[in-house]
């Protein structure tokens, strides 16, 4: 564990032993056949640092699970119980959904769970996906070709049935927890609970990549998941270090405008937290907001005139796919000097681009493949994993 | 002479739109770069050449083209609400555009770029025309059975229906990106058309206007309705073909190159019998063109002068813009019988 | 009357409609029809006769079903080449209400104006001629939707007359028109003819116009054929009466007008000739009463140039009077 994980779990502990001690013995008997009458918290075995969107609080037999959806000023939080096999569920915490851990099959509904799944070691798990076309596991390719898993449909055309008889452990879910689950009643009611996945909300990469410990703590992983997760931190921290003090930041332009629309991330975009971690100038690197900005295509197009480089284009495998969607384009300055990088670079013959997939749970190799394109020779080896360079 | 007083408002438009967006450049840099292809700022020479010259061109041409084809429209079926659309054509073409951007055309998609070397934004157009012309061949062989020309109308709408529910199913099992996507498209923009582009959409654009103007004796016969028009030699069923072809060309290549842009096409026509208080197409159809173009340069530059780095869509802009002043035209005049 | 070559003729016509691939009949027992300058000729029948069909089928709007018809000695006659041989006026509504009535006439020179619609001096000749003719001239300037019923048709029939054709065919022109305007076009169609020399055509319920304007009535029956001759022939041979004829309904032929006989028919007898004695039999066929020729019942005299019934003695001033009286006597 990191120091910083022992300082914390300490500090907890000590808290929570007092906190026992001061209210009196609360801890029912084994065999007590009824619930206690309140919930005690002891220490977590995995802590959240990055991530926002999700929380998990330790008691004593269970935990819970709170999903937060930040959006502007509004909040709803989604709870789960995660109850051990075996064990009664608390009789205070009555009407919220109660997940029996450690879940043996999942079903998802897109390859970011996958990865997800896949860094906590349990991909071989999986029994149902979303779409049969959007993976690069070999796990689970291999569990599609032998008819393990199955595919579902997302959102209004999923297979509800498919879904109850497949009796997984949880359904993950893509919908925006905002929205009423609906949908998925007749699935919540045939008693699978349905978790909804808000990792793309986060603003950060590490955040992302932390949702990782919500699969870990589904299958009680929580220790080998949370140190696979600060390896990957401890790389993240340093690539930043190196990243965002550069002398040189060269300037940057993202995406593909559409239409005369021109998204690009706004600063609290994670993306924009990519470049400020990879030492790169970006335009609207303060702007507020944490989504994207719909940009006038005469507005951004000044700076893609004279940037170093353009990030990111878009579905374009070459210069002339980028020529062919708009001539104009081939008078920006990193079409001219070469400079266009896209991150299609691990896509299968699916058509499916693996930076979206494991490319969530590996924010130090996105983050490394970024410093090595602005600043080559930043880094020692120049080899880049996800991302390519357009000719 | 009003035509004047057209014409001048046409130039102070075309200028206006070249001025509107969201960077601030000089009017007599923009006349400079007119006309002498000369700038010190490589920025604004690139805005104004590249950006802003394309889409206020596009603005002219799309201002022609769907005012002049509502005006055929409207009098071929001698109703007022007809819009160039009526006959499924805009349906179909985003049918086509549909094809190829929801879930359903990633077999299309690939055929189109493979085998057909379309690529980029050309597929799109591609794809469009082939939507908008398979119901154009379809409208055309169904007329030449028809007695009635309500009939067509009929189909028109029918083929819509059908096109549209079509593009619904396409759009519940694609994934949101494409979606928006498409969504976007639907929207229309002026922007798009640049480079190799504009040439070709001028073209087609010319073609039907050309096409248009040609008949406009056989609209004016058609005013009286078929029965007079034949008795006055009129080949009711060769003026049909001739006006179904223009107003094709004309809206599809328009929803193929700009995406589906609503309310000019049934607006102006109105808009130009009352401004010169006739119905004689002799006079109608350059009165259409003015007008469209004046009222498509306008609604562009309004999309664009919040002054923000933001665009809104001119399909939303066309119809905020439009429909107050239609309504405040009617109200102004109150006899009603001119528009039938 | 009718002078040089017909300008319309035909032979074992059959007007009719395709219906689903079959042919359905409307006339088809008809005999050769000629219509030639300066005449004009009225087409008549009870409602369902095929009117409008044949006339249809003259002008060239729809096929015929069998047969030949042939314009100014063609057959097979395009819609432009027919198009300067015959010009209509239809019932049919018209857009483009914001036309003034000089474009509207101007629209009649379709068939010889340039391709783009351009007017010469010579089509402007014809539709001033054309204006006049019809008497619109006050009305040059006005939008079509000012007009009123009257002056719309005259406005329609001066485009008919801007085509310039010899021939001029109309269908049902008096439809919408009250009585006073229905004379006064019916008496300048009877003048155009004569004037400017065209063969005119016209399919019309107004019998008694027609019988007084018509050179020929071509009198179509609901089987399907039809009789043609002068309207006076027609009449006297009882033609007309058997066409028309319903159960109530029969046609007087020493008045020339349709009667529903009275029921009944308490004979009274009525003395007195000229417009008055004629007026007042009207008046008590109307009450329901058989007038007869004898002595001893009503008998119109003039005192001090006022008319005066006497009726057993008792003097009435004016028929309602008079009628009144004997409904009270019954």
């Amino acid at each position: 564990m990191s120091s910083n994980k022992s300082r914390y779990g300490l500090l907890f502990s000590t808290v929570a032993s007092l906190f026992f001690v001061g209210c009196g013995q609360q801890q029912p008997g084994a065999g007590s056949g009824s619930a206690a009458r309140g919930s005690v918290r002891i220490s977590p075995r995995t802590v959240i640092k990055y991530a926002r969107g999700f929380r998990i609080d330790y008691y004593d037999r269970y935990r819970d699970v709170s999903i937060v959806h930040l959006n502007g000023g509004k909040t709803d939080t989604l709870h789960y119980l995660l109850v051990e096999q075996g064990v009664e569920p608390p009789a205070d915490r009555p009407g919220i959904p109660v997940i029996t851990t450690p879940v043996k099959q999942f079903a998802v509904e897109s390859s970011v769970h996958v990865a997800l799944a896949d860094f906590a070691g349990v991909a071989d798990r999986i029994v149902g996906l979303g779409d049969l076309q959007y993976v690069n596991s070999p796990v689970v390719r291999e569990g599609i070709r032998t008819g393990k898993v199955k595919q579902t449909g997302i959102d209004n055309t999923i297979n509800r049935e498919l879904v109850i008889s497949m009796r997984p452990g949880v359904l993950i879910a893509m919908t925006n927890p905002d929205a009423a689950l609906g949908q998925y009643k007749a699935i919540i009611d045939a008693g699978i609970p349905v978790i909804s996945d808000a990792e793309w909300l986060e603003t950060t990469p590490l955040g992302r990549a932390e949702w990782a410990k919500l699969i870990g703590a589904l299958v009680d992983k929580e220790d080998s998941v949370g140190k696979k997760f600060d390896s990957v931190e401890r790389a993240y921290l340093q690539l930043a270090a190196i990243g965002s003090h550069a002398t040189v930041k060269p300037s940057v332009i993202l995406n593909m405008p559409f239409k005369g629309v021109w998204y690009l991330p706004a600063g609290g975009n994670y993306m924009a937290q990519f470049l400020r971690d990879a030492g790169a100038g970006y335009q609207w690197m303060d702007s507020k907001g944490t989504t994207s900005l719909p940009l006038n295509f005469e507005a951004a197009a000044p700076v893609a005139l004279k940037a170093d480089y353009w990030l990111n284009p878009g579905d374009v495998d070459s210069k002339n796919d980028i020529r062919a969607k708009d001539s104009r384009f081939a008078a920006f300055q990193p079409f001219q000097k070469d400079a266009i990088y896209n991150f299609n670079k691990r896509v299968n013959d699916l058509h499916s681009n693996d930076y979206w997939e494991s490319g969530i749970v590996n924010p130090q190799l996105v983050l490394a493949d970024l410093i090595r394109i602005l600043h080559p020779g930043l880094l020692p080896q120049d080899s880049l994993y996800y991302y390519k360079q357009l000719k | 002479m009003r035509l004047i007083g057209l014409l001048v408002l046409l130039v102070m438009a075309f200028v206006l739109d070249l001025c509107a967006g969201p960077v601030r450049i000089p009017i007599h840099e923009i006349f400079r770069i007119l006309f002498s292809s000369a700038s010190k700022n490589n920025d604004w020479y690139f805005i104004v050449k590249n950006i802003r010259l394309p889409k206020a061109l596009t603005a002219i041409l799309a201002g022609c083209g769907l005012s002049v084809a509502g005006l055929q429209m409207q009098t071929l079926f001698r109703n007022p609400l007809a819009d160039p659309g009526i006959l499924g054509i805009t349906a179909g073409a985003s049918f086509g555009v549909a094809a190829v951007m929801l879930s359903g055309g990633g077999m299309a998609t690939l055929y189109a770029i493979r085998e057909l070397g379309l690529g980029g934004s050309w597929l799109i157009v591609g794809a469009a025309c082939s939507g908008a012309g398979v119901v154009m061949l379809f409208v055309l062989t169904i007329s030449s059975r028809l007695k009635d020309n309500v009939l067509m109308l009929i189909i028109g709408i029918m083929m819509s229906s059908v096109t549209l529910a079509l593009v619904s199913i396409w759009q519940y099992f694609s994934n949101p990106e494409e979606v928006k996507d498409y969504l976007l498209w639907t929207f229309g923009s002026l922007s798009g058309v640049n480079g190799p582009q504009l040439p070709i959409f001028a073209l087609a654009i010319v073609i039907g206007l050309v096409a248009a103007f040609l008949s406009s004796k056989m609209l004016d016969a058609l005013l009286l309705g078929e029965n007079y028009a034949r008795s006055m030699g009129l080949t009711v069923k060769y003026a049909r073909v001739v006006i179904v072809c223009s107003t094709s060309l004309l809206a599809g290549s328009i929803t193929a190159f700009c995406g589906p842009i609503g309310f000019i096409g049934v607006a102006v026509p109105h808009l130009a019998r009352l401004f010169f208080n006739t119905s004689s197409h002799r006079i109608l159809m350059p009165a259409c063109c003015l007008i469209g173009t004046v009222l498509l340069l306008l609604c562009d530059s309004i999309a664009q002068w919040p002054g923000s780095d933001t665009v809104l869509p001119v399909n939303i802009i066309t119809s905020l813009v439009g429909a107050p002043m239609v309504i405040f035209m009617l109200v102004r005049k109150k006899n009603l019988n001119i528009y039938r | 009357m009718s002078g040089g070559s017909p300008l319309l003729q035909t032979s074992d016509l059959q007007t009719g409609y395709h219906v689903a691939g079959k042919k359905l009949l409307v006339s088809d027992k008809m005999p050769a029809l000629h219509l030639g300058a300066g005449q004009l000729i009225c087409l008549l029948g009870p409602n369902g006769s095929g009117k409008s069909t044949l006339l249809r089928t003259l002008a060239g709007l729809q096929p015929p079903l069998g047969g030949a018809i042939a314009i100014t000695g063609q057959t097979g006659l395009s819609s432009a080449g027919l198009a300067k041989k015959i010009s209509l006026v239809l019932t049919d509504r018209i857009a483009g209400n914001n036309l003034d009535v000089y474009s509207l006439v101007a629209l009649g020179r379709y068939p010889w104006s340039d391709w783009m619609g351009g007017l010469d001096e010579s089509d402007r000749a014809a539709i001033e001629r054309a204006i006049e003719s019809a008497g619109v001239g006050p009305l040059r300037n006005r939008k079509l939707h000012t007009l009123s019923d009257g002056e719309n048709q005259k406005v329609m029939l001066a485009r008919a007359l801007a085509q310039d054709t010899p021939l001029l065919m109309l269908d049902e022109p008096t439809a919408h028109l009250d009585l006073p305007s229905r004379i006064r076009l019916m008496r300048l169609l009877h003048r155009l003819a004569r004037e400017l020399d065209k063969g005119i055509l016209l399919s019309t319920h107004e019998l008694d116009l027609a019988l007084q304007v018509a050179d020929e009535v071509w009198l179509l029956e609901a089987t399907g054929s039809m009789h043609k001759g002068a309207p006076e022939d027609l009449i006297l041979n009882g033609i007309f009466e058997a066409v028309f004829a319903k159960e109530d309904v029969t046609f007087d032929r020493a008045t020339g007008v349709f009667r529903i006989p009275p029921e009944g028919g308490r004979p009274i007898a009525l003395e007195g000739g000229g417009v008055a004695g004629f007026w007042t039999r009207r008046a008590l066929q109307r009450e329901g009463f058989t007038v007869t020729d004898n002595a001893g019942g009503v008998v119109i005299t003039q005192e001090d140039g006022r008319t005066i019934w006497m009726l057993n003695g008792k003097r009435f001033v004016t028929i309602s009077k008079l009628l009144a009286a004997l409904n009270g006597l019954t």
